[in-house]
């Protein structure tokens, strides 16, 4: 997205970089984009610090900064739960999205199956569908089957929700591999399953990564489906924890936003070192499926 | 779906299984074709599978519910008979249309807003010469965060007491304001949040359409003596067509499923002025534990998010299926 400039190019002779030079139309517009962007999320961080007393304030930052919410978030409420709830739903679930979803986009993008044109319009019809549409009927049958409350029952319902995705984009990657490289593994007589793992997969390792990113985000910030089949304390996720947070009348902003703070960490962090994977499937995968 | 089908029929690739005599002359590649094309499914099914079992079977199940007699139990829920009393009641329910107006009106307004400001920021990186790279990482922040996060950090700016909204606007109007006190004011403070989430989001959607627009045509533009301006508006824009497409389907569906927001900000308050047709949906699914009816309101909604797409996707389809071909 960005271009460098080859540094073989003979460079423009020293030019003068004043601060006017800087200060133009385009910069100052982007100055007030990141603003608009950045303010709310400096708020939460600044209040996440803020006493009990001064969270009631609107004080631009906090003059005594405290700790103290963080560790009532681990200590008055069970926010460590909610954390240890999240990792493992939202690591599994992406671990079965990629394992189930490689071979499924490797099928619906390399092999001659029957009708994949309108798999792939089924699938995406299905993750077009509200949410809301679903939540009943999942939480009956989960009901039926005894896992409600449970890590299984979300990281199924989670792995179905974002598998259609996932296929997508894997497909679109598995496209764009020449059509050598397998053939030339078949007649070396690979298995199939080991053609894929050992040949394919690595061509369509950000196509993967994509897919993972993607996959990771969903399910760590999902909300109705978390809040409808884990509402119990023990198994609440973070999102439905942070909304669940405090009581009837009282609401421990402070305490809610050092929660948050700590679980947008991760998230920020992996957004940062897949910043292209995520903008990639955010255009390419999307938008040309 | 025709239009859908069709749209996706051409990329579909062409070795659907070769007629009787042209496999009789090729049998080696016929038989390969077959032993593809039985590896594809074993591949695919696992897969299929899951989501067959897990949405497939509630959709089908929540539609069939949505037209029977249920009678939830201690013990579970029981069908009997068919009926479309559950639509009835939702026809003749002044909260499920005002639900309805409002989720309908949200969707526009929302959708509008991010489209003309996601393209005016896209505009900017365009242009951006320095630092684009950490502003790209600066806006995927919020489409990242947890929803149900943002709501509680609008929900405290917003606070009628010590939100820093009325710390802005109290001097300048002399009295505290509880933005989220008064139904239209609610909607609209809830559509803040949203644009502050979402456009970031379409913004780096539209700059990628933007980065692959054909640079000649643009060039040619501009050396017949365009300005910027003519430019974007009579070449780029209507190249950007198919771009701004996909952004407004994705955010339509998302806009219409909207319940992160509304259950967490306003809990559809004041009143019920800003009840979502998913908040809807899932307290007289959950709260009521009226399913005939909750079931009517999620299948209801399912068929108006893709009524809503199809019509757009109608409007769109020529530069949409011209670009993917």
């Amino acid at each position: 997205m960005t271009t460098t400039p080859d540094p073989r190019t003979p460079s423009v002779p020293w030019r003068k970089r004043p601060a006017a030079r800087w200060l133009n139309g385009t910069n100052l517009a982007a100055l007030l984009v990141a603003l608009f962007v950045a303010l709310p999320l400096y708020w939460l961080v600044s209040s996440s610090f803020k006493s009990t007393t001064e969270v009631a304030t609107s004080d631009l930052f906090p003059h005594r900064p405290t700790g103290a919410n963080y560790s009532s978030a681990f200590s008055t409420y069970h926010f460590a739960t909610y954390i240890e709830n999240s990792v493992i739903v939202a690591v599994v679930t992406t671990v079965l999205v990629l394992a189930l979803g490689t071979f499924a986009g490797y099928a619906m993008g390399r092999l001659p199956v029957r009708g994949r044109g309108g798999i792939m319009v089924a699938l995406l019809m299905i993750s077009l569908f509200p949410t809301v549409a679903l939540v009943a009927p999942l939480y009956l049958l989960m009901r039926d089957v005894g896992w409600l409350n449970s890590y299984q029952g979300l990281i199924i319902a989670y792995t179905a929700l974002d598998l259609p995705f996932a296929i997508w984009i894997l497909r679109n990657y598995f496209l764009a591999i020449p059509k050598e490289m397998e053939e030339v593994a078949w007649m070396d007589g690979a298995s199939p399953v080991r053609t894929v793992v050992s040949i394919i997969l690595p061509q369509a390792l950000p196509g993967l990564f994509t897919a993972g990113v993607f996959t990771f985000v969903a399910a760590w910030t999902e909300f109705l489906v978390a809040l409808s089949l884990d509402s119990e304390d023990r198994y609440r996720t973070i999102p439905v924890g942070i909304a669940l947070f405090g009581g009837q009348y009282t609401t421990p902003y402070g305490t809610i936003f050092a929660a948050s703070a700590v679980a947008m960490f991760p998230i920020a962090l992996l957004v940062l070192i897949f910043r292209k994977a995520v903008v990639s499937g955010l255009t390419s995968g999307a938008v040309k499926g | 779906m025709p239009n859908t089908a069709t749209r996706s029929g051409p990329d579909a690739p062409p070795p659907a299984p070769p007629p009787a005599e042209a496999a009789a002359r090729r049998p080696a590649a016929s038989q390969l074709q077959r032993r593809g094309a039985r590896l594809g499914w074993l591949f695919a099914s696992p897969a299929l599978l899951v989501i067959a079992a897990v949405l497939l079977f509630p959709i089908v199940f929540s539609v069939v519910m949505s037209f029977s007699n249920v009678d939830v139990t201690g013990s579970g829920i029981h069908l009997s008979g068919t009926t479309t009393g559950n639509y009835g009641i939702l026809f003749d329910s002044p909260r499920w249309r005002h639900a309805l107006y409002f989720t309908v009106l949200y969707t526009i307004g929302t959708v509008v807003v991010e489209i003309v400001l996601g393209t005016a920021i896209a505009l900017v990186l365009e242009r951006l010469k320095t630092g684009r790279g950490w502003m790209m990482a600066l806006l995927l922040m919020p489409w990242a965060m947890i929803t149900v996060i943002s709501a509680q950090l609008w929900a405290y700016i917003y606070n009628g007491v010590y939100g820093v909204l009325n710390s802005v606007l109290h001097p300048l109007i002399g009295h505290d304001v509880n933005v989220l006190g008064t139904p239209v004011e609610a909607a609209v403070a809830m559509a803040a949040a949203d644009i502050w989430k979402t456009t970031p989001f379409v913004a780096i959607i539209v700059l990628a359409g933007l980065v692959m627009l054909p640079g000649d045509i643009v060039e040619a533009a501009r050396i017949d003596g365009a300005s910027a301006w003519t430019t974007f508006w009579q070449v780029r824009l209507p190249l950007l067509r198919p771009t701004l497409a996909i952004a407004v389907m994705f955010r339509i569906l998302q806009a219409f499923g909207l319940f992160d927001l509304p259950f967490v900000l306003t809990n559809g308050g004041p009143g019920t002025s800003t009840e979502s047709l998913a908040v809807l949906g899932y307290r007289v699914l959950f709260t009521d534990l009226k399913f005939g009816p909750g079931a009517a309101v999620a299948t209801s909604t399912a068929v108006l998010v893709l009524l809503g797409c199809l019509l757009f996707l109608k409007v769109f389809r020529a530069q949409v299926g011209t670009e993917e071909n």
